[in-house]
């Protein structure tokens, strides 16, 4: 540095060899910058395909049940037979909150039941991996129409027994995870899943098999009692489920056994020894 | 240094410094959105927000964190070290929008005030892999907080130079805060190995900054000065310092400058009041010595900055003996008058 040249701040220009400096810097400076951008940018997971129709409101028409969980059944097409196809339709409220509170709110308005009834709702879909659920908002008025359903209910009660089972997956919310929040799961998601579940939608195992491919269970209590607020500590993490497993029709229902809700760790399992066991439990 | 306080005081140095700032935000959350948008066909908008705003920001607090040694090492960097508070205020706005689009979008319309879910919905305080990592974030943002409402320099002297500083000493333990809010969050999701290569790249940079321009102060500091008399201990010739210029000495655990003017040489206290700058690198400029950190500045004969500025730094004898300079490390109390040594 030459003697005579000097930094002040409040100068109105820099010594010549002191901005030609910080050119250099700012130079590197941007290269690494735009940099960053793009590879940060280009190394995020990839974004779920799913979508939460935010602003729209679209009319469904089908047959409420309040268990295992609020949901309407809804036609969707016939089979080669000719017998009407069903769909479940999980419903949610606004926010965080489940569908419970606004369901009750219309009965109580209404003097009614809506259990068995052929309702049309008004609420915001949300969607992914061939699941459908529907927001229900009090503010959207979302009850059009409720009627005695037309058809045989025993139908569309029908259950399957698949027997006990041993999973393992992750609780997530379904309204986040299928939709509205991307991403839905895992530990950046984590408190948001937990105050969802904890305001009332159902929580929802999912499991990923061998092969990648995803399957999307509904998780009540052994006696199909609702276990929300039961679930905070094992949402977004490694669990495994025994539970009693039950088809209603396009949604497998989980009855979890008591004390069927445990952490599971993979390195736990697969390492078994006592130095490996002792670190995952020191993380743990 | 200011008699009285302006909101800031824009010169065309600090208007330069904050356009370059503006840009390269832009740059950066342009790039990062739009290659996203790009690439990422189903991406959501609070998500990109949240991720462009949380990256641009650890990015520009490693900036911030590598200038303290960057100017260390070089003094060309001292342009970015005086609107350095610029970069930081700029800093806390993104990360308010990181923050509050974060609280909004995962603590927000549910059924606890969102500052409670906050601290409430995830309660594995005792694990390491299922910490709370939002919480280290929020403790973050509120450091950032005071620091940014601190920046300006009525705060510094309201505060006092030694609890501002302090106060902002806290960035490191922020830093923490955010290496571990990230790699106890979004680490734990992406399975590109990307992220946490970068974070430890740019912590093991701004480690090794710090040590390399620690040691390099601390080899200074070490040196003995052995040959003592009369309470005087012999320091350096008399042409090793430079006409406006200084030399530092560290003695007995304390920085002094002597500086040279005008056939003279003067000793005061190393540390500027303002925010603790060396002034024995800075330049007698007009008379006075200047800080080379912000420009505060100080007469040679009895430390005081002129008026109406108050600052004052503790003064020193000094005097010259066969082309040798001797200096008494007994401190004058702040702003004594002492009339300097004759060089010839």
């Amino acid at each position: 540095m030459q003697n005579d040249e000097f930094y002040i701040g409040w100068m109105q220009e820099a010594p010549k060899s002191f901005s030609a400096w910080i050119k250099k810097y700012l130079f590197v400076l941007l290269t690494i910058i735009i940099m960053l951008g793009v590879l940060l940018a280009l190394s995020q997971k990839k974004f779920d395909s799913g979508n939460f129709e935010f602003g729209k409101l679209t009319e469904v028409k089908g047959i409420y049940f309040s268990k295992p969980v609020p949901v309407i059944k809804v036609i969707d097409g016939k089979d080669i037979w000719g017998n009407e196809n069903y769909i479940t339709v999980p419903l949610i409220g606004f926010g965080k909150h489940g569908a419970d509170g606004v369901i009750a709110d219309i009965e109580k308005e209404k003097n009614i039941s809506l259990e068995a009834k052929e309702v049309t709702l008004k609420g915001t879909l949300l969607y992914n991996d061939g699941k459908l659920l529907m927001q229900i908002d009090a503010n959207d008025e979302p009850l059009i129409s409720v009627a005695d359903a037309a058809i045989n209910i025993a139908d569309l009660q029908k259950i399957k027994q698949l027997g006990t089972t041993d999973i393992k997956g992750e609780i997530v919310d379904p309204k986040c995870f299928f939709g509205v929040m991307k991403p839905g799961e895992g530990k950046p998601h984590k408190d948001c899943a937990i105050r969802c579940i904890l305001g009332g939608i159902p929580p929802v195992l999912k499991v990923t098999n061998e092969e990648g491919r995803q399957n999307y269970y509904l998780i009540v209590g052994a006696d199909g009692e609702k276990m929300n607020d039961m679930v905070q500590d094992y949402v977004a993490a490694p669990v495994t489920i025994h539970a009693n497993a039950v088809e209603y029709g396009d949604w497998i229902v989980l009855y979890v056994q008591q004390n069927g809700l445990q952490h599971y760790s993979y390195i736990q399992e697969h390492y078994n020894s006592a130095y490996v066991a002792c670190s995952a439990n020191c993380l743990k | 240094m200011g008699a009285s306080y302006s909101a800031v005081g824009w010169n065309r140095q600090k208007k330069i410094y904050d356009w370059i700032i503006f840009s390269f935000c832009v740059v950066y959350l342009a790039t990062f959105i739009v290659l996203t948008a790009i690439f990422n066909p189903d991406y959501t908008f609070e998500t990109v927000l949240i991720r462009s705003t949380s990256t641009l920001a650890v990015l520009i607090l490693h900036v911030i964190l590598s200038i303290g040694p960057l100017t260390r090492l070089n003094k060309k960097f001292f342009p970015l070290l005086y609107n350095r508070r610029h970069l930081g205020v700029t800093m806390f706005c993104i990360i308010l929008v990181h923050g509050a689009f974060g609280i909004l979008q995962f603590h927000s319309l549910g059924n606890v005030n969102p500052f409670v879910s906050l601290f409430t919905s995830n309660t594995h305080y005792d694990s390491i892999a299922d910490f709370p990592f939002q919480a280290l974030g929020f403790f973050a943002l509120i450091i950032f907080f005071l620091m940014a409402i601190t920046s300006h320099d009525f705060w510094l002297h309201n505060l006092s130079p030694k609890i501002w500083k302090t106060l902002h000493m806290f960035v490191y333990l922020a830093y923490f805060l955010v290496v571990m809010h990230v790699m106890l969050g979004v680490i734990q999701y992406e399975t590109n190995p990307v992220f946490i290569i970068i974070m430890i790249i740019g912590a093991i940079t701004l480690i090794s900054l710090h040590l390399v321009a620690g040691l390099k102060e601390a080899r200074k500091d070490k040196i003995n000065y052995n040959l003592k008399e009369e309470g005087f201990v012999f320091v350096c010739g008399v042409t090793e310092i430079e006409e406006s210029r200084a030399k530092i000495f560290c003695i007995d655990k304390e920085r002094i400058a002597v500086y040279k003017h005008e056939d003279k040489l003067y000793a005061i206290h190393n540390v500027c009041k303002h925010q603790g700058g060396p002034l024995g690198e800075g330049k007698i400029i007009d008379g006075c010595i200047t800080c080379p950190w912000h420009g505060y500045q100080y007469l040679p004969q009895n430390g005081q900055s002129p008026p109406p500025f108050k600052e004052m730094v503790n003064t020193y004898d000094v005097k010259v003996k066969d082309n040798k300079v001797w200096l008494n490390p007994m401190p004058y109390a702040e702003g004594t008058e002492r009339p300097g040594a004759n060089i010839r």
